[in-house]
């Protein structure tokens, strides 16, 4: 598959080289997205991720390595006509939400007449399409950030780089937010979503990073990194209940987890006591217990 | 050029409330000029009146740009315009049109009022309109020296250096040498200072030339700077 996003060996200081508050905010950095993914951008506050996106957008230079985005160089202006940007704490210009949804297709070079019938559409995408000619300084944070999706979708973008989308708003928009990423990765664009809420990466993005002090510490598909190959679930009938450490009973199973070094020996015990084992299946952990083990151990070291 | 002009036209917007009241000051303070206190003003009153606004609307000019810059970095709105299909110096240009264009404006209405002006103290107006022209030409260098300085530093010091490009070399009397015709903004200055409705006042014509050519040098020169800031760093 063709990479759409691409940082090769990225590092990013902060300060003058001979300051003694600079700041390494990205380390070595290098990642790949695919197209036609949804891309899962984790870290705790200070790892970098808003940096990596500033970089891939060009509003700074890496001090060293380099990148592409849709094939040209970070930076390159007319690239930008093919994204669709929204950054954490949206900041817009005092005017209707319509006209100013106009001004920024137009500086993507939209057409007068795909303006008006793209701000239309993306304002009902968005739940705005009431408010079309209220000034969007009158509109809640939740609303604001709304806005700030819809200018992102204006130029029906090939790549949507999404700062903490859901930041500011409550679960019912962070509902229909969900939606619609999934809605636009069907139509194909990809998404590269950075966030801090982790059961909505976990629910939407195909493949997810997590970075830690500038570097990426993991990296792959969901599914797998929420499998957890250290710990295995036991689910067992016809042995009694609370024969096994941390064991619970169910419908007349019962189930409980061991260690995968273990994992033979409860096996041959469940038999030994006479009874059958149903399934053994890798222990499934959340995303946050995954962030929380790797940011944490990243910490501790 | 679209692009360019939209953002232009959405600067102009943005400081309509500044540009407004400083129209509103140069008709109350011709009107001042004009008739405050007697029956009709003075010679002296009138190019006085004319030399202070030529040089505010220039000093204005370079205010106005030097703040551009800082002011959406600040308030963060120049990252969503920034991740358009616009260029660094691009987005300098329509910085510098649209103070351009508030400058023209602001310099016709004070030519508006030189006429007023100068049809109260019954003095010939044909000199008003070469200063008028003039006044254009200093608004868009000291706009574009500002806004070239504004790239690296805080506004207010950006402003300070231009003022003081233009008018340290007066200080130190070079104008009197030929050479001095190619040092940003001071021939104006000095075509300001010397100003009168006098027929052997002449405009220098070629003053004006120069300073449209080295504000398109100091645009190239701010946009090989600015492309190097990281933007989306806060400022304060």
């Amino acid at each position: 598959m063709a990479e759409v996003l691409d940082y090769d060996n990225v590092t990013k200081d902060y300060g003058r080289p001979w300051s003694k508050r600079r700041v390494q905010a990205l380390n070595g950095f290098t990642l790949s997205l695919e197209r036609g993914e949804i891309f899962g951008f984790l870290g705790p506050n200070g790892a970098g991720k808003t940096t990596a996106i500033h970089l891939a957008l060009g509003f700074m230079r890496p001090s060293s390595g380099s990148g592409h985005m849709l094939g040209k160089p970070f930076g390159d202006a007319p690239t930008r006509a093919r994204i669709g940007f929204l950054a954490e704490n949206v900041a817009l210009y005092h005017r209707p939400a319509d006209k100013l949804l106009r001004f920024y297709g137009a500086l993507n070079g939209m057409r007068p007449q795909r303006q008006r019938l793209r701000a239309r559409e993306v304002l009902q995408q968005v739940e705005l399409a009431q408010e079309a000619d209220r000034n969007v300084a009158k509109f809640s944070r939740g609303m604001q950030q709304r806005v700030g999706l819809a200018q992102a979708l204006m130029n029906d973008p090939e790549l949507l780089i999404l700062d903490e989308p859901t930041s500011a708003l409550d679960p019912l928009a962070r509902a229909a937010m969900r939606e619609l990423l999934l809605e636009a990765n069907r139509a194909g664009k990809t998404i590269f979503l950075s966030s801090h809420l982790l059961s909505e990466v976990e629910m939407i993005c195909h493949r997810v990073a997590i970075l830690d002090k500038g570097q990426v510490v993991k990296l792959g598909r969901t599914e797998e990194l929420l499998v957890s190959r250290d710990r295995y679930e036991v689910v067992a009938r016809g042995v009694p209940a609370g024969s096994f450490e941390q064991s619970h009973a169910l419908d007349g199973k019962v189930m409980f987890t061991v260690p995968a070094v273990s994992q033979r020996e409860a096996l041959e015990r469940v038999w030994a006591l006479g009874g059958e084992v149903i399934s053994v299946n890798p222990m499934r952990r959340t995303l946050e217990e995954v962030f929380v083990e790797l940011t944490n151990k990243g910490a501790s070291a | 050029m679209r692009q360019v002009s939209l953002i232009a036209a959405n600067f102009l917007r943005e400081h309509r409330w500044p540009v407004l009241i400083l129209f509103a000051w140069i008709v109350l303070v011709a009107a001042a000029t004009g008739d405050f206190g007697r029956s009709r003003p003075v010679n002296e009153d009138v190019i006085f009146y004319c030399q202070q606004q030529a040089m505010y609307i220039c000093v204005f000019s370079a205010f106005l740009a030097a703040d551009a810059i800082h002011n959406e970095r600040k308030s963060r709105r120049i990252l969503l315009v920034l991740s358009k299909a616009i260029s660094r110096g691009e987005y300098l240009l329509a910085v510098i049109l649209g103070t351009s264009t508030m400058a023209i404006a602001y310099a016709l209405l004070f030519g508006l009022c030189g006429v007023w002006l100068t049809a109260r103290a019954a003095l010939p107006n044909g000199q008003l309109w070469s200063i008028v022209i003039l006044v254009m030409a200093g608004s868009v260098i000291a706009a574009t020296v500002a806004m070239f300085f504004s790239t690296f530093l805080n506004p207010y010091v950006a402003t300070a250096m231009t003022v003081l490009l233009f008018c340290a070399p007066g200080i130190f009397r070079l104008q009197r040498h030929a050479w001095s015709l190619w040092l940003p903004g001071l021939p104006i200055l000095v075509d300001f200072l010397r100003f009168s409705f006098r027929s052997d006042w002449t405009v220098n014509w070629f003053a004006g030339v120069i300073a449209i050519l080295e504000a398109v040098l100091f645009w190239v020169l701010a946009a090989a700077v600015f492309n190097r800031r990281d933007i989306a760093i806060p400022v304060e």
